[in-house]
């Protein structure tokens, strides 16, 4: 018995060191930084031109002042929050429902595609590209001197200013980042739905459920927590949106800072005077942000009872 | 099934367009930093794309430096302009490399990235310590009035009668103390089209196009004219800037920190949004492709503003040999004088090669064989009093590109006007960036008020330490 016992404690020794390397980079990399940027937060620290000021404890007042309306009554971090959102949900709709109907057409039995290997590689690719390049790229593509321009007034006469306009500056964003990001959400959907057993679709095939069905029923239910997990990783990417607006806009969110996301907001204050106090401030609410919307995202796709007993139970319904 | 292969067919051929334009996109990058200017080069600092590291073997030469000086020289630049002169015009004592570290100046990253190295600088290894770096008008003044700069008389360098008062002012901290140089004076002209003058004005002489142009109200009605027949006063609507915020009689930044918009500024938004709505101007920032197209031959625009290192370093496109219309230009002290930029050479403190440091320095202002190849090579107006008014008197000496106007004896004239006042530390973030911030405003998109917010905003992010009004 005490030899059973003595097995048992070194096993579970293995285990914590083999898990080890993962929490020790953890914490120095993440947790570390993740405390001190909270630390800082309370912190009058910036520079001067070459003139170091502070760190001085001003408790509260680097989030009283991000939380100050202006003349015009508008929070800038909620407006600035608004915006990213905006830009993320307009991009991140059409990525999730194109990377779904690839990863089904992709993986579908009955169309049977061919060269898939070269499309999967192709829709990809733009993910390898530079964000800076690929926006320095729409930037010189809608600039009012640019092709898209030349097309447009050699058939209106007229230029399209692409960059003076909240919705073109916006939508350009999110197509950016949809052209950058739908081919790795395809790649995870379809590695989702290639986990899904096939005896089922079998099944559903010889029941006669017509595609429809099999997508509605047992392909999308099966797929929720590899969907649940590609919503929250594109929320947490989507938030921290920064290098194409700003690119696309030059730092300044044009037009009138309506694209203007809140890591464009926060690389304001640290770029030119290392203000890590209000960049903390920033940083901590951003972080309270990302949690709790990624509570509400896991929350309203996860439902109570676990998708896989649902679908049990209409696989079950439907073999009686 | 069909219609499934036709949308697959579809979606990847888009995909595939995009790839093949992003493939273009990473190829074309070094020119499209400068089209987007602002904050960009934040982003390629993280991929390690911004910081060109080019080391200049040392060639043989006179050993002015001592033997127990450093072999290594490290000069922090912000593009390749004076890098160009140097490595033509200075023999580098034997035994000694020449390290450039060169940074864009877009959205303060040159600046950035001087200061981490400046304030390492007293840490660094003999050899990685700055010597000399770089500094324009705009914030000359956040080096001189500190110790990071040395005091260059003492390790010396001469402080000549033939240097520009202004350029010694500038390069002064607050008791005088001289910190470094400038290898350049730059007045600043009216430089016209001379083939658009002659069907605008009817004459491209250039007294006669000073009389037409010589105040703003004049200017505004020339560019009507200019208008009716298919041109374009100016390229960008912030072309005029500089004459206004170098004449500025109040800084930007008062005794008390407050941020104080002068009314040189308010001056110039409204004559820009009046240009802009009357469509006098195109709407291209100052550094855009959209604009430096319009020195092209088939370009339509009349007026560019600029000191002579203007059309030395920045109108390529004007020079190209196949589109460009070099000898179609002249220059004039147009509606107002003033001046625009100059590079200062400073010495950092803590050089470990203060002679070479003084050498370098006393070469591109006291050694006039130096300044007259600037002067009548490489288009420079150099910060020698006797050598540009030797070129000025010259009968024999015609810039090619001005169509063998004298350009030396219009700035010898200009430069007498110029003053170093009201700068401040924080100039050139706000010089640069009312002009893009006001672009909105300039377009319609907001009204003034919007538009004054929003640069308080901007300046309350990137200088905690100015007060602004509240928005």
């Amino acid at each position: 018995m005490s030899n059973n016992k003595r097995k048992s404690i070194s096993y579970a020794k293995w285990g914590y060191i083999f898990i080890a390397p993962f929490f020790i980079v953890f914490i120095f990399c993440s947790l570390i930084p993740l405390v001190s940027t909270f630390y800082n937060s309370f912190f009058e620290n910036y520079r001067d031109g070459l003139t170091q000021v502070g760190p001085n404890f001003v408790g509260l007042e680097n989030y009283k002042k991000l939380f100050t309306p202006d003349n015009s009554g508008n929070i800038q971090v909620i407006d600035y929050t608004v915006n990213t959102m905006i830009m993320w949900v307009m991009g991140a709709i059409p990525q999730l429902v194109v990377a779904l109907l690839l990863a089904i057409f992709f993986t579908a039995n009955r169309l049977n595609i061919k060269g898939q290997a070269f499309f999967k590689t192709v829709i990809y690719m733009p993910n390898l590209i530079m964000a800076s390049a690929f926006s320095m790229l729409f930037f010189t593509l809608f600039s009012n001197v640019g092709p898209i321009n030349q097309i447009i007034s050699s058939m209106t006469g007229e230029v399209y200013d692409f960059f003076g306009k909240t919705v073109s500056v916006r939508s350009l964003v999110a197509f950016v980042n949809f052209l950058m990001w739908f081919g790795n959400t395809t790649i995870l959907l379809m590695a989702g739905i290639m986990g899904i057993d096939q005896s089922l679709f079998e099944a559903a095939s010889i029941d006669g459920a017509t595609s429809t069905q099999v997508l509605f029923k047992i392909t999308l239910p099966l797929l929720m927590p590899i969907i649940v997990y590609v919503a929250i990783t594109a929320l947490i990417g989507g938030l921290q949106m920064f290098d194409v607006p700003q690119i696309l806009t030059a730092g300044h969110g044009n037009p009138n800072r309506t694209s203007m996301t809140l890591v464009m907001y926060l690389n304001n204050y640290i770029s030119t005077s290392k203000n890590f106090g209000m960049g903390g401030a920033i940083s901590a609410i951003m972080f309270v942000i990302t949690g709790a919307l990624s509570f509400v995202v896991y929350k309203s796709l996860v439902t109570d009872d676990s998708p896989k007993k649902k679908v049990k139970k209409s696989k079950g319904a439907e073999l009686l | 099934m069909r219609n499934f292969k036709k949308t697959l067919a579809l979606l990847s051929s888009l995909a595939m367009a995009g790839t093949m334009f992003a493939g273009c996109g990473g190829g074309g990058d070094t020119t499209a930093t400068t089209t987007a200017g602002g904050d960009s080069a934040d982003t390629t600092a993280a991929a390690g794309g911004d910081s060109a590291e080019t080391t200049a073997a040392a060639e043989g030469g006179d050993s002015a430096a001592a033997a127990d000086e450093g072999k290594v020289f490290n000069i922090y630049a912000w593009n390749e302009e004076f890098k160009g002169f140097f490595e033509k015009y200075y023999t580098v004592p034997e035994g000694i490399t020449v390290n450039w570290i060169i940074n864009p100046s877009d959205g303060g990253v040159y600046q950035e990235k001087l200061d981490e190295a400046l304030l390492a600088q007293a840490d660094a290894a003999a050899d990685d310590k700055i010597d000399m770096f770089l500094a324009e008008a705009d914030y000359i003044k956040k080096y001189t009035d500190t110790d990071a700069t040395l005091d260059v008389t003492s390790i010396g360098v001469q402080k000549a009668d033939t240097m520009y008062q202004y350029t010694v002012d500038a390069a002064s901290d607050a008791n005088g103390v001289m910190k470094g140089v400038s290898f350049q004076c730059c007045p600043a002209a009216l430089i016209y089209r001379r083939s658009i003058a002659k069907d605008v004005l009817g004459t491209d002489d250039p007294a006669a196009v000073q009389d037409a142009l010589s105040d703003w109200s004049k200017f505004e009605s020339v560019a009507a004219t200019a208008k009716e027949k298919g041109y374009y006063m100016t390229a960008s609507y912030a072309e005029t800037y500089r004459t206004w915020s170098n004449n500025a009689t109040e800084a930007w930044v008062d005794a008390n920190n407050n941020l104080v918009v002068p009314q040189a500024m308010k001056d110039y938004i409204a004559q820009a949004k009046n240009f802009m709505d009357k469509g006098y101007t195109l709407t291209a920032g100052v550094w855009d492709d959209e604009k430096t197209a319009q020195m092209f031959a088939d370009g339509k625009t009349m007026c560019f503003f600029g000191p002579a290192w203007y059309y030395n370093f920045s109108m390529g496109n004007a020079q190209d040999p196949e589109k460009g219309c070099s000898g179609d230009w002249a220059i004039v002290e147009g509606p107002q004088a003033y001046f625009w930029g100059g590079t200062w050479l400073l010495g950092a403190t803590g050089t470990d090669n203060p002679t070479m440091l003084a050498d370098i320095m006393n070469t591109f202002t006291v050694n006039e064989e130096v300044c007259t190849n600037l002067v009548k090579n490489e288009m420079q107006f150099s910060n020698n009093t006797k050598v540009n008014e030797a070129v000025a008197a010259d009968p024999e000496y015609g810039n090619a590109f001005l169509g063998n106007q004298n350009d030396t004896a219009v700035f010898c004239e200009l430069a007498k006007n110029i003053k170093f006042e009201n700068k401040t530390k924080y100039d050139q973030l706000l010089n640069e960036n009312i002009t893009t911030v006001f672009l909105d405003y300039f377009k319609g998109t907001i009204s003034e008020e919007e538009a004054y917010a929003n640069f308080y905003k901007f300046v309350s992010e990137k200088y905690p330490a100015v007060t602004v009004p509240a928005q």
